[in-house]
């Protein structure tokens, strides 16, 4: 009896332990994919109700390789007057008084990003719509990340619409 | 299995587990935005440049800065983060050199000065405000004044607007403005030409206007004035054939290996020469004008055999010699650096102007009007001056701003000593250094690249100083401590307001604009007749030393192309940067001479002891070969200055110690020297002769199918005859591309980190050639083939891509790789803050484990291609250009589409000069290196 609870225990516990860090990165996982936001900014809010385009926030979508997320100045534009009520918006406020720049946590990460160059001018020119990678932003009240962003994901459709499947185009 | 087993085992697995699946990439967290945009359109992946001026060292070159938007410690800002020359510039036309490019490293530099620190009772620093600061000058400046002594303002060379407000500072304040400090003061230059012709000044050279070239010890091409300037007139003027140059240099330098004719002569025999060819020369054809007769009188003769005997330059040489200048219409003397920084160092400057003035000039290959801009600095007999007058407590105030003469100048001046007898001292300056730290009021200055200004480098150009970032720290320039210093009470100007004013009185709005956008301003200059004073050189030549004593164990402080006069000695880069020639990178060594080696029976690394006059010093030895017997050399800055002399006719420093005495210590020294050998043992990387040109290797079949190259192959033009070694495409390099500094400890081991480094290799007849070495990119590369996981592959425009995250760090590709430039990051090397602000933000930065090597600027090649999309075209010739092509002065590497056969590079690579390094091996690089025409040319 003695002899053998030992490498019964031992097992137990390593596939115990196993399986706990699988829960945990399951979790682990959901939580990278909707981060918890230092403001709690809803698109759906901001795009249906309001009706901003994407690029007037995110200005240099067309021009430049990174999207661009706006300056706190572009929320204050309209935010020194609108809804100044709500806790979320004073959050903002506060941030622009102490000209201290929001934190926003990134939702769509690319897996290895300071290796990758990806271009949203090149992919927006080329005719894609900014719901073709992000999902349907403008219904989401907490930005979600839809797509998961891995090489074969992109891989797909760049085989799908004859792009450049050179790795140099990608990784810098 | 009992308890401790079972919790041990327990243990393991579990962090097996867990450090297996460990790692979270930090960097991708946080987005941060702008809190309020800047004015500039900028956004990530266009870049905004200014135009200002380089001041790493006195020649001030034009500079072009490179700023990028990046987000840095969670906020989101403009860096300069890339320095060049500014294209079309007068004295660098776009090149810069290795010191220019170390630049960004002197901006962010971690022992930058944040804030005013003043001394207390016990002699440590305590931060002080500036309001505090410039109360206490103030006060001090009265004191001083009422008890009758005198205050001084110390500085080293200062030109431009900056210069005539130090001027009314010291008018308002009174304060005497002292002779400017520079240790390179070219006084022997200028005296001569005081004495030769009544013009106190150091000339204009145009190198590139002239057909023949005799440098005397000038090492144009390190730090004699204004070397990127030279050595771009020289590339322009190489392709001509009917140029010829002989450099007479008493040692071993990187300008003399790049000479048509280096000729090796006797410490301190170059005025014997000159005195022996202008004796040849006078009343010959060759003589555009006659000496008159009273100076011919007076000069020593020498005959030819004589000569060669004082000289030790062998007879035949000399009539080369002698027959190119007589043949020459356009012949250039430039004579400095060490011919003229020993006891007849006057002499041979006086001798170089007379043989100039004869051979003739016109205003052509040199003129007066253009002369370098060192009115208002110094000799050191100014300097002795000045710690006399310490000596006897006669000096209140003293301000000293960006210098550093307790450094630089000899033991025997004792300057950090007698500082303290000034009743205060203030040190002005971006970094700390030796002297700041003596001051009692240390002050701190804004980077060139953090303010306004504008520099006079020679007459007829004003070179604009712009910033390209605000002050990172609680710094201020010059100009506007001055002024708040002068006008207390009064609402003060700011510096860049007392600049606008300036520039537009002189210019106008219109000019004051374009001044701006140019970076520079052309002003016109009247011509300057040049009149020989003969009475003046009679008298000097009636005076003149004629010591003809030959001195042994030399011992040269010499100028360094990497450090210029020691400065750029605080600059990790430059430390990680080879020397040229000896390839040594951390630490400090002397050169000797190979028959030196044999007779003290030492060998790179063994520390030799130099002993003269009660003063030693133990350093590390570098044996070179083509370094005369009975010379050593040693860097300056290597050693905390030597007990030279200073000559006393003109203020000039020595940089000789004769006879010294030198023995082994017996120790060995752990110097990292890159070069495994200067040999190239036939392996063809210089080629060995005319016949060994392309299709060497036509009779191997190719083993792979032949790469289809759609649109574009990349490739390169490397000009070997226009390459100097000067290493700024490696600086270059660096920044670009954000390569670890690993240090001296990786270096000992071998492992140095530059994707592109200069070798020095000796030739057949024995001179030095270099050849910069690169990834090839080769069409058959032996790296690509045995990568497990296909992380180096070759991409259809022929370029040989590293892919870093799929590199599993096997090494075998750098194993083989047959020109050994695959680079591995064995550790996590990144820069030290505040360093790391000078990252490029449009590339990677490599982690640990990964192989990286030259991507021929792929980050460059995809911002092209992108534009050339946006317009719906191909890449044009020179719209794509890496680091290192931008950056070469002579220009020597062509970069471009070798499918574009109306490309540079496709005509270069089709030359008869051209050929590939280690051919034999079938790899079919797209690199070509042009072979010196020396080989079929006469010289």
């Amino acid at each position: 009896m003695k002899k053998r609870i030992a490498p019964v225990l031992i097992i137990l516990y390593v596939v115990s332990f196993m399986g706990f860090i699988v829960v945990i990165a399951y979790f682990w996982q959901q939580h990278r994919k909707t981060p918890e936001q230092p403001i709690n900014f809803s698109h759906q809010i901001h795009v249906t109700r309001v009706g901003l385009p994407c690029t007037h926030c995110h200005y240099s979508v067309e021009i430049s390789p990174a999207a661009g997320i706006p300056p706190v100045e572009t929320c204050m534009n309209c935010h020194q007057a609108v809804a100044t009520d709500k806790p979320e918006i004073q959050k903002l406020t506060r941030y622009w008084e102490e000209q201290k720049p929001v934190p926003w946590k990134r939702v769509y990460k690319l897996p290895v990003r300071r290796y990758i160059y990806f271009s949203h001018k090149r992919h927006v020119k080329a005719g894609l719509e900014c719901v073709n990678c992000h999902g349907h932003v403008e219904i989401m009240s907490v930005i979600k990340a839809v797509p998961k962003l891995e090489m074969g994901w992109c891989m797909s459709c760049h085989r799908q619409r004859n792009a450049s499947i050179d790795c140099a185009t990608c990784h810098k | 299995m009992d308890r401790r087993d079972f919790l041990k085992l327990l243990g393991i697995t579990s962090s097996a587990t867990l450090i297996s699946s460990c790692g979270v990439d930090k960097a991708n967290e946080k987005i941060i935005p702008y809190v309020v945009p800047p004015e500039e359109e900028i956004y990530p992946g266009k870049a905004l440049y200014f135009s200002t001026t380089c001041t790493e060292c006195p020649a001030q070159c034009g500079l072009q800065v490179t700023v990028k938007e990046k987000v840095y410690h969670d906020n989101r800002s403009l860096f300069p983060t890339k320095l060049e020359g500014l294209a079309g510039h007068p004295i660098n036309d776009g090149a810069l050199c290795a010191r220019g490019q170390a630049g960004l490293f002197r901006l962010y530099h971690p022992q930058r000065i944040k804030r005013p620190l003043l001394k207390d009772e016990n002699g440590n620093f305590r931060i002080a405000t500036w309001n505090e600061a410039v109360e206490r000058i103030q006060k001090e400046l009265q004191t001083a004044t009422s008890a009758g002594l005198t205050n001084v303002f110390f500085a080293s060379r200062t030109t431009g607007s900056l210069a005539d407000l130090i001027d009314e500072f010291c008018q308002k304040m009174k304060v005497k403005r002292t002779k400017e400090f520079e240790i390179f003061s070219h006084s022997n230059i200028r005296e001569a030409n005081r004495i030769v012709f009544n013009q106190p000044l150091i000339p204009a050279y145009y190198i590139d206007r002239s057909d023949f070239l005799l440098t005397l010890g000038a090492d144009i091409f390190e730090t004699f004035i204004s070397p990127v300037q030279f050595a771009t007139q020289f590339a322009r003027v190489r392709e001509n054939s009917h140029f010829t140059w002989f450099h007479i240099e008493p040692h071993l330098s990187l300008t003399g290996v790049q000479a048509s004719q280096r000729l090796v002569l006797k410490a301190e025999s170059e005025w014997v020469l000159l005195a022996y060819v202008i004796g040849k020369l006078s009343h010959s054809q060759a003589a555009k004008r006659n000496l008159p007769s009273g100076i011919l009188q007076i000069l020593p003769r020498f005959e030819e055999e004589h000569t060669s005997q004082l000289t030790g330059i062998a007879t035949d040489h000399l009539q080369q010699m002698v027959d190119s200048l007589s043949r020459a219409v356009k012949p250039l003397l430039i004579a400095g650096g060490v011919s003229t920084a020993h006891s007849h160092g006057l002499e041979v400057a006086v001798l170089a102007s007379l043989l100039q003035w004869m051979v003739g000039n016109d205003n052509n290959q040199i003129d007066f009007a253009g002369a370098e801009n060192y009115q208002q600095v110094g000799s050191l007999l100014d300097v002795e001056e000045l710690v006399n007058q310490l000596a006897q407590k006669s000096l209140g105030v003293f301000f000293i701003s960006r210098a550093n003469p307790v450094a630089q100048l000899p033991v025997n001046f004792e300057f950090s000593q007698r500082l303290h007898n000034a009743q205060f001292t203030v040190g002005l300056s971006d970094v700390m250094n030796e002297t700041i730290r003596e001051c009692q009021l240390v002050l701190p200055l804004s980077h060139p690249l953090e303010s306004w200004g504008d520099a006079v480098p020679h007459y007829g150009l004003r070179n604009a100083i712009q910033p390209a970032i605000e002050p990172q720290f609680d710094s201020r320039s010059e100009g506007d401590i001055l002024l708040q210093i002068m006008n207390s009470g009064e609402s003060t100007q700011r510096y860049k307001d007392y600049l606008f004013e300036r520039w537009h009185k002189n210019f106008g709005e219109e000019g004051r604009k374009d001044f701006l956008t140019h970076g520079y301003r052309h002003e016109p200059l009247p011509k300057i007749q040049w009149s020989l004073n003969t009475a003046q050189t009679i008298s000097f030549l009636k005076e003149m030393k004629r010591d003809e004593t030959e001195a042994m164990n030399l011992l040269w402080l010499v100028p360094s192309i990497r450090t210029y006069d020691g400065r750029g000695r605080d600059l990790s880069l430059l430390q990680e940067i080879p020397d040229p020639i000896t390839t040594v990178t951390y630490g400090d060594w002397i050169s000797i001479s190979s028959q030196m080696a044999s007779a003290l029976k030492v060998s790179d690394r063994d520390e030799i002891q130099i002993a003269t006059h009660g003063f030693s010093l133990q350093l590390p030895v570098k044996v070179q070969k083509l370094l005369p017997d009975k010379t050593l050399l040693i860097q300056r800055g290597a050693v905390a200055t030597l007990p030279v002399e200073i000559d006393r006719r003109s203020g000039e420093l020595y940089w000789v110690i004769t006879n010294t005495s030198i023995s082994r210590t017996g120790k060995r020294i752990a110097l990292p020297i890159l070069a495994g050998s200067m040999e190239e043992e036939g392996r063809g990387l210089l080629p060995e002769d005319a016949e060994h040109g392309h299709g060497h290797n036509a009779e191997h079949k190719p083993w792979y199918p032949e790469h289809e190259h759609v649109n574009y192959r990349w490739g390169m033009a490397i000009d070997l005859e226009k390459c100097i070694g000067c290493n700024a495409c490696v600086a270059a390099c660096y920044v670009e591309n954000n390569i670890p500094l690993v240090g001296a400890e990786e270096h000992l081991r071998g492992r140095e980190m530059s994707w592109l480094r200069v070798q020095p290799y000796f030739d057949k007849e024995g001179q030095i050639e270099f050849v910069p070495m690169l990834c090839q990119h080769c069409d058959n590369a032996p790296c690509e083939t045995v990568c497990p996981v296909y992380a180096a592959y070759h991409n259809p425009e022929g370029l040989n891509v590293q892919v870093y995250n799929r590199c599993v760090g096997t090494r075998y590709c750098a194993n083989n790789c047959p020109y050994k430039v695959r680079r591995f990051n064995w550790f996590d090397h990144h820069l030290p803050e505040p360093l790391d602000k000078m990252y490029n933000p449009d590339l990677s930065i490599r982690g640990r484990g990964i192989m990286e090597k030259c991507t021929f600027c792929i980050q460059r090649i995809r911002s092209a291609k992108d534009i050339a999309k946006d317009e719906g075209r191909l890449v044009q010739d020179g719209e794509v250009i890496p680091a290192c092509a931008q950056t070469c002065p002579t220009k020597a590497i062509t970069f471009g589409n070798l499918e574009d056969k109306k490309s540079k590079v496709y005509q270069l690579a089709h030359s008869e000069r051209a050929y590939h390094a280690l051919e034999e091996l079938g790899t079919k690089p797209a690199v070509n290196y042009l072979r010196k025409r020396g080989n079929d040319h006469e010289a």
